[in-house]
């Protein structure tokens, strides 16, 4: 009894339910509230996120003629679904793990795309021309970005020995990996930016050319959840950042400044830059993020870290 | 609703709702992948049928219905429209108002390309830039509100002169903004021509040479960025410009990048030009009087506005109102550029590429028929509106069916 009781509390509010959502919203508000102040605009305040969210699911859903009915309603629960999971492999809020297994690693990587996947599927599920468009290009990058992005999170894990994230954690929490591989966490950072379709990767829901991109038709709970699962990911994005490459998460407060430095800087790389075409950021994937993700594992290899 | 059977056809809407365009117009856009392979313009979704008005409305009532022609260039309007009556009516207006025209339409220009600067970074998706210049633009407006006390029309034009004077404080405090704003325009010109991921958004992109653009007629600046020698502030020299030329700005590339160097070396020029304007203010009463009825005849004036020329056509039959007036705003002579630049473009460019030409739809939209035989042709009510029931009938059924 105490047992079910004990999963229940992991999968609804810690670490992957109601706290990984509030969390989530904070987050993307600091997002958002960086960015407008860096831009000389006010930002939003603190409960815009939630208010979204609450005004969304109150909001009718329209489903529009001509999609598949189940996948239309069901792409966005699996989405937010899957990024909620992993956050059972993570050291959220400074906390050890609730799971773990070796490989879970990848688990949680693919994880993390599945909202991407989604998001493709939804855009193709429709008859809307931005998002047939949209759809195209969400699946362009995420075939562009993933590789480089996963190739640079097994940086950590060649030199900790592990494919599972808590051996991996309990290595880097002892060496700062962002002075070892300092290759492999810019590749992450602008992976995760990639993943999260923020400035200049978001070419696939630019607003002046393909409107809101796959997300055209989506409205009320859809796109709430489809929203949600994006601001997961990043809370989810940063946690990895954090225990892999910024010495390891050790308590809550650990757990703020260490996800809030990579957040800065992503806000900070947002601010500056110009999207991307579509075949730009193809481009500039393979031709420099996967070969610097290379140059880091051979890096690795040389110095003696792959055990 | 059964699926298309020409496959090669994936046709891409933009408008007349779509974020990209603030405003009604209708492009269609074939893409193979991301290339655009044809394009198609439809305009006339904000008609407001203003030049009919203007008939029943006297010469100094017109002055304000036609300053609202366009939210953003309204000082030009109204001076190509006072410039034309005061040309009918034989009025020769005192130098210092022509001299405050020319300052007012400057500063109108500078605010009117910091605008243009923000939306168009904004189509390719750089929204600091985009935020920076809209903030810039504030000073701009507060100049403008100090002098005529309003932001968006100032309406600083009367028949026969203006209504507001450059006092010596307002001078102060518009070189004070000027000093600013040249401070920004430069930043703003390395950012654009320095910013490497910016310049891979407009290098070589939507690139008309000075043939095309001469062919295609292209006006303004969208015209001196292909290298066409052509402003009529220099060609054809109206108010304070025929006593004191402005520096002309012309680049050669003919691609977006130019368009935005033209715009924002404009900027540069106009602000040269507005310093030296308050050091050599004439002294002169501000207005002339000016008859109620204007004599019969047709005038036709052109001047300078942000976009382009602007032309005006002024028609009197002696009496209190007009016979007619035509106006041609510089869009309708850039928007049929779009179509051919964005052939072979990527879509994501197509954006930027449209809003090179800065496009101001609802300034735009008239109705011409021109009969070519040189017969008369009469437009009753009913066959307008039986024309209308026809035309959105057969537009609406095929797009529902497509």
């Amino acid at each position: 009894m105490t047992e079910l009781l004990q999963v229940l509390v992991t999968m609804l509010f810690f670490p992957a339910g109601l706290f990984l959502l509030a969390n989530a919203m904070f987050y993307q508000w600091i997002d958002r509230k960086l960015v407008a102040r860096l831009q000389d605009r006010v930002g939003p305040p603190w409960y815009q996120p939630l208010a979204d969210t609450v005004k969304l699911l109150a909001n009718e859903e329209v489903l529009p003629f001509g999609v598949n009915k189940w996948l239309f309603i069901g792409l966005p629960i699996i989405g937010l679904a899957g990024a909620l999971t992993t956050a059972l492999y993570l050291p959220i809020a400074g906390l050890p793990p609730a799971y773990g297994f070796p490989g879970d690693l990848i688990v949680t990587v693919y994880m993390l795309s599945m909202l991407t996947l989604c998001l493709g599927l939804a855009g193709a599920n429709t008859r809307d021309r931005f998002s047939m468009v949209g759809a195209t290009r969400t699946l362009t990058q995420l075939f562009s970005y993933e590789a480089p992005f996963l190739l640079a999170l097994l940086g950590p894990a060649l030199a900790a020995g592990s494919w599972q994230l808590s051996d991996i954690m309990a290595y880097a929490s002892g060496n700062w990996l962002l002075l070892t591989q300092p290759i492999g966490f810019v590749v992450v950072i602008i992976g995760l930016m990639g993943k999260l379709e923020i400035t200049p990767f978001d070419a696939p829901e630019a607003e002046t050319e393909i409107v809101a991109g796959a997300l055209t038709e989506y409205s009320g709970r859809g796109l709430a959840l489809f929203r949600l699962g994006q601001w997961v990911e990043l809370v989810i994005g940063l946690t990895m950042i954090a225990a892999f490459y910024l010495g390891g998460i050790h308590n809550p407060l650990d757990y703020v400044i260490k996800t809030l430095f990579p957040l800065l800087i992503i806000a900070g790389l947002q601010t500056l830059m110009t999207r991307l075409r579509i075949d730009q950021t193809v481009g500039m994937w393979w031709r420099y993020g996967a070969l610097l993700a290379l140059v880091q594992w051979l890096l690795i290899f040389l110095m003696g870290g792959g055990q | 609703m059964t699926p298309s059977t020409d496959r090669k056809r994936f046709t891409v809407p933009i408008g007349p709702q779509h974020p990209a365009l603030k405003e009604p117009g209708h492009f269609a856009f074939d893409v193979d992948g991301e290339i655009v392979q044809s394009a198609s313009v439809r305009l006339g979704y904000a008609h407001r049928g203003i030049e009919k008005a203007t008939e029943s409305r006297t010469w100094v009532q017109n002055l304000y219905l036609l300053e609202r022609i366009c939210g953003i260039c309204s000082h030009i309007h109204a001076t190509a429209y006072c410039l034309g009556v005061e040309k009918l009516a034989e009025v020769e207006v005192p130098p210092r108002a022509q001299a405050i025209r020319s300052l007012v339409a400057e500063l109108e220009r500078i605010h009117s390309h910091l605008l243009w600067l923000g939306v168009a970074a904004h189509e390719a998706g750089f929204d600091t830039l985009f935020m920076y210049s809209w903030r810039d633009r504030e000073t701009v407006m507060d100049i403008l509100e100090a002098l005529t006390g309003n932001r968006v029309h100032y309406s600083a034009n009367v028949l026969g002169g203006v209504k507001y004077d450059v006092d010596d404080k307002q001078a102060a405090t518009i070189r004070e903004g000027l000093d600013f704003l040249e401070e920004r325009t430069l930043h703003y010109l390395e950012v654009v021509t320095t910013d490497g991921l910016f310049l891979q958004r407009t290098r070589g992109i939507g690139v008309m040479n000075r043939d095309e653009a001469e062919q295609s007629g292209v006006i303004g600046p969208t015209g001196r960025a292909s290298g066409v020698h052509r402003d009529v502030r220099i060609d054809s020299p109206y108010t304070a410009y025929a006593e004191h030329p402005i520096l002309p700005v012309y680049e050669s590339t003919g691609d977006l990048l130019a368009r935005f160097i033209v715009r924002l070396r404009e900027q540069l020029a106009s602000f040269e030009y507005i310093r030296m304007l308050l050091d050599h203010l004439p002294n002169s009463p501000l207005t002339t009087r000016m008859p109620r009825r204007v004599k019969e005849g047709e005038a036709i004036s052109r001047v300078e506005a942000p976009r382009g020329e602007l032309f005006y056509f002024i028609k009197s039959n002696g009496g209190d109102m007009p016979e007619r007036i035509h106006v041609r705003t510089p869009t309708l002579c850039n928007i049929a550029s779009v179509a051919q630049l964005v052939i072979g473009q990527h879509l994501a460019d197509v954006p930027m590429i449209l809003v090179g030409i800065d496009p101001c739809f609802s300034c735009n939209d008239r109705t011409s028929v021109i009969s070519q035989d040189g017969q008369r042709d009469l437009w009753t009510w009913d066959r307008l509106r039986q024309y209308g029931i026809n035309h959105y009938g057969t537009h609406y059924s095929k797009d529902i069916h497509r």
